[in-house]
């Protein structure tokens, strides 16, 4: 150690700040900034590679939820039939004429006559009403014969993708030495609903069913919930009730979801009995569960606007709900929308409170309304999972990237709209 | 007291007697009277924290945002009494404008800057007014060259003392009676304050004008009129050349030859 001169004045030692021991603090002050920034580098990597190997499974099991199986079948519809004349297919016969046609029975047969006794099992168990609708789509192949694709079987449908049991792999065989198959877009996966038959199931009516419900979700937390948080901040006065009040928004912002659930089911089933299973009644429950969400970032978003502001409106003799509407909440626009959707997206997301309201409903229609039984598409992603049979577990992992996707639009909407208010102001 | 120095105009636009003003149990001014006429500037010197600006917000009611603010007093605006239930409050801030220390536009075009006051009381009918009321009052604020050619940008993208101005021309756009003006030049460098001091010239005689200061010189040059304040009191209010030249009040002197404040 170099000697240090003492200051007569504080009795200190001068500080050497060139000095070795200062060398090694400066180094290893550098040492842990370098450690601080790899720590943070890796923790970044960790989270992209979870990411990135969810997306992957994800996409790897789901990408064959797209697609199906369809065989080809011959159908003699003349022969089957008998003659229809073109003019019973013009307009004020054509309908009769094609109620008087039996599908169901051409189809068994035409079947029966391609792939034997019983060569209705490659086929799907509604492949025959694929058969009707292409039929009431162009009327004129009742005129001649015709070569059809129609969707196969699940157990076919597995065995052309990738290995199954054996006697799905005989099957499948056997199939393409009497017919011929094509993978192809499973359109009726995206337009279809529930159903028993993994290969027949859709996800329309689970994302429609999700939409409602979202919809309902919206109008109801995001108004009520922006008025609350703007009477609280601007209007109420402070006082224990007021106090009471914010602890108990916070308090409900963390109950679990499930209770909401409960609550859903013993005030609008029990107490208002309004119908199960119903989007109106999701749409309810999750509007409570996402409110309290969208009070506090928006009471959060309201109390950043600058005091000044506030000032400078008033001061030009605006009125308090001037000053609201025409100054604190374009400001607080931006904040509240990140809050709204940070709440939307948890709603969208949940299972729990929605099966204590019996939105576990076997939908196999797309709801038409607020009222009709409905299920969302977490809670379809929750049955299939359940479900035994294999063909599921693709249809499971499709329906987690529809869920993704639509989780990523909606945010991308919501981004895109409070952009758009921020480069406003 | 101090009511002799007080009411020495004849016909006063605004005057207080005996207003306090408590935050809370704490008293921040004891007791100021003061008249305010239409033809002079009048000026509030005083130390930090000796209730100028406190004294300055109850003149339009601001200091209603405080919840814990609580005023005593009467305070009457042409004869009639502003902190009475008659009185709205809304149309109390439109007569009595204010320009805040801090330059404070609102994140909106400059059009709309000057134009919001006019919007929400209604004071033209069609565009064509507006225009004209958004040309006068930028005019009158001294910002119109400046600014003439881009109306559109945000009002935040002005300079510091553009700002400034920028506020004056709104206050002045709903065509107030008085206007306040709370230490309006602290946030600005000398040329801007030069500006804002010539503007306040030229406004005076059409509007009361109420300026508080921390800056002597400033005082001296803009008003006619000068109290100064000290401790929550009004020690003296008179002629600005009196004050600045022949205090009758020992503490005067002494803030005024800068021997505290």
């Amino acid at each position: 150690m170099p000697a240090n001169p003492q200051t007569p004045a504080t009795g200190r030692t001068k500080t050497d700040w060139m000095g070795e021991a200062m060398q090694k603090r400066i180094a290893r002050r550098y040492a842990a900034e370098r450690r601080f920034k790899w720590m943070g580098l890796g923790a970044v990597a960790l989270s992209s590679l979870f990411l990135a190997f969810l997306l992957v499974v994800m996409v790897g099991n789901g990408a064959k939820g797209f697609i199906s199986t369809e065989a080809t079948l011959t159908v003699d519809l003349p022969a089957a039939t008998g003659s229809i004349s073109p003019e019973q297919l013009t307009q004020p016969r054509l309908a009769a004429t094609m109620a008087s046609i039996d599908v169901r029975r051409i189809f068994d047969n035409a079947v029966q006559a391609q792939y034997g006794e019983d060569g209705a099992r490659f086929f799907a168990s509604t492949a025959w009403t694929a058969l009707r609708d292409q039929l009431t789509e162009n009327p004129n192949l009742v005129m001649s014969k015709t070569k059809v694709w129609l969707p196969t079987s699940s157990d076919i449908d597995r065995a052309a993708k990738d290995n199954s049991t054996p006697e799905a792999e005989a099957d499948y065989a056997t199939l393409r030495k009497a017919g011929e198959v094509r993978q192809t877009f499973n359109w009726r996966f995206l337009t279809g609903s529930d159903g028993t038959d993994p290969a027949q199931v859709g996800i329309w009516g689970a994302l429609k069913g999700s939409l409602i419900t979202m919809v309902v979700t919206l109008f109801l937390a995001f108004p009520v919930g922006v008025l609350a948080a703007v009477y609280l901040e601007e209007y109420a006065s402070k006082n224990w009730l007021t106090d009471l009040i914010e602890v108990s928004i916070n308090n409900l912002a963390a109950v679990p979801s499930i209770i909401f659930g409960l609550l859903g089911l013993a005030v609008f089933l029990q107490f208002f009995s309004m119908p199960r299973s119903a989007a109106i009644v999701g749409g309810l429950t999750l509007a409570l569960m996402t409110m309290p969400v969208i009070v506090i970032a928006a009471r959060n978003a309201i109390k950043a606007v600058p005091p000044s502001i506030r000032e400078a409106a008033m001061g030009v003799g605006a009125s308090p709900v001037q000053v609201v509407f025409h100054h604190v909440l374009p400001l607080a626009i931006p904040g509240i929308m990140t809050g709204t959707i940070i709440g939307m997206a948890r709603a969208l997301g949940e299972t729990a409170p929605l099966l204590m309201i019996g939105m576990r409903a076997f939908t196999t229609t797309p709801p038409d309304g607020l009222t009709d039984p409905a299920t969302v598409l977490p809670v379809q992603i929750f049955l299939w999972s359940d479900e035994v049979n294999r063909g599921f577990v693709e249809k499971t992992s499709a329906a987690i990237i529809v869920l993704l996707v639509f989780l990523l639009t909606m945010n991308a909407i919501a981004v895109y709209l409070r952009n758009r208010f921020e480069t406003r102001w | 007291m101090l009511d002799n120095t007080a009411t020495s105009s004849t016909n006063p636009k605004m005057s207080a007697r005996d207003v306090k003003v408590f935050y809370g149990d704490k008293q921040a001014i004891k007791g100021v009277s003061i008249d305010i006429d239409m033809d002079n500037v009048v000026a509030f010197i005083g130390p930090s924290g000796c209730g100028k600006s406190t004294f300055l917000r109850t003149l339009n009611r601001m200091n209603d945002t405080i919840p814990i603010a609580r005023v005593e007093g009467d305070i009457t605006l042409d004869g009639e009494n502003i902190y009475s239930s008659k009185m709205d409050v809304v149309q109390l801030r439109a007569r009595v404008g204010m320009v805040f220390q801090k330059p404070n536009p609102f994140p909106k075009s400059i059009y709309d800057n000057v134009a919001y006051g006019a919007r929400i009381h209604g004071l033209a009918p069609n565009k064509a007014e507006l225009d004209q009321i958004v040309e006068n009052s930028l005019v009158r604020a001294g910002l119109w060259n400046e600014v003439k050619d881009r109306l559109s940008d945000s009002g935040t993208a002005l300079s510091g003392g553009q700002q400034q101005r920028l506020c004056i021309a709104r206050a002045i756009a709903v065509d107030p009676e008085v206007i306040l003006m709370d230490e309006p030049c602290s946030a600005l460098d000398p040329i801007a304050t030069a500006k804002i001091e010539e503007l306040i010239h030229e406004l005076r005689g059409r509007y009361a004008i109420v300026i508080v200061t921390h800056n002597m010189q400033q005082a001296a040059r803009v008003s006619q009129k000068t109290a100064f304040f000290h401790l929550g009191t009004m020690v003296e209010y008179g002629d600005t050349s009196d004050i600045f030249t022949n205090p009758r009040e020992e503490r005067t002197r002494d803030y005024i030859t800068g021997r505290y404040g």
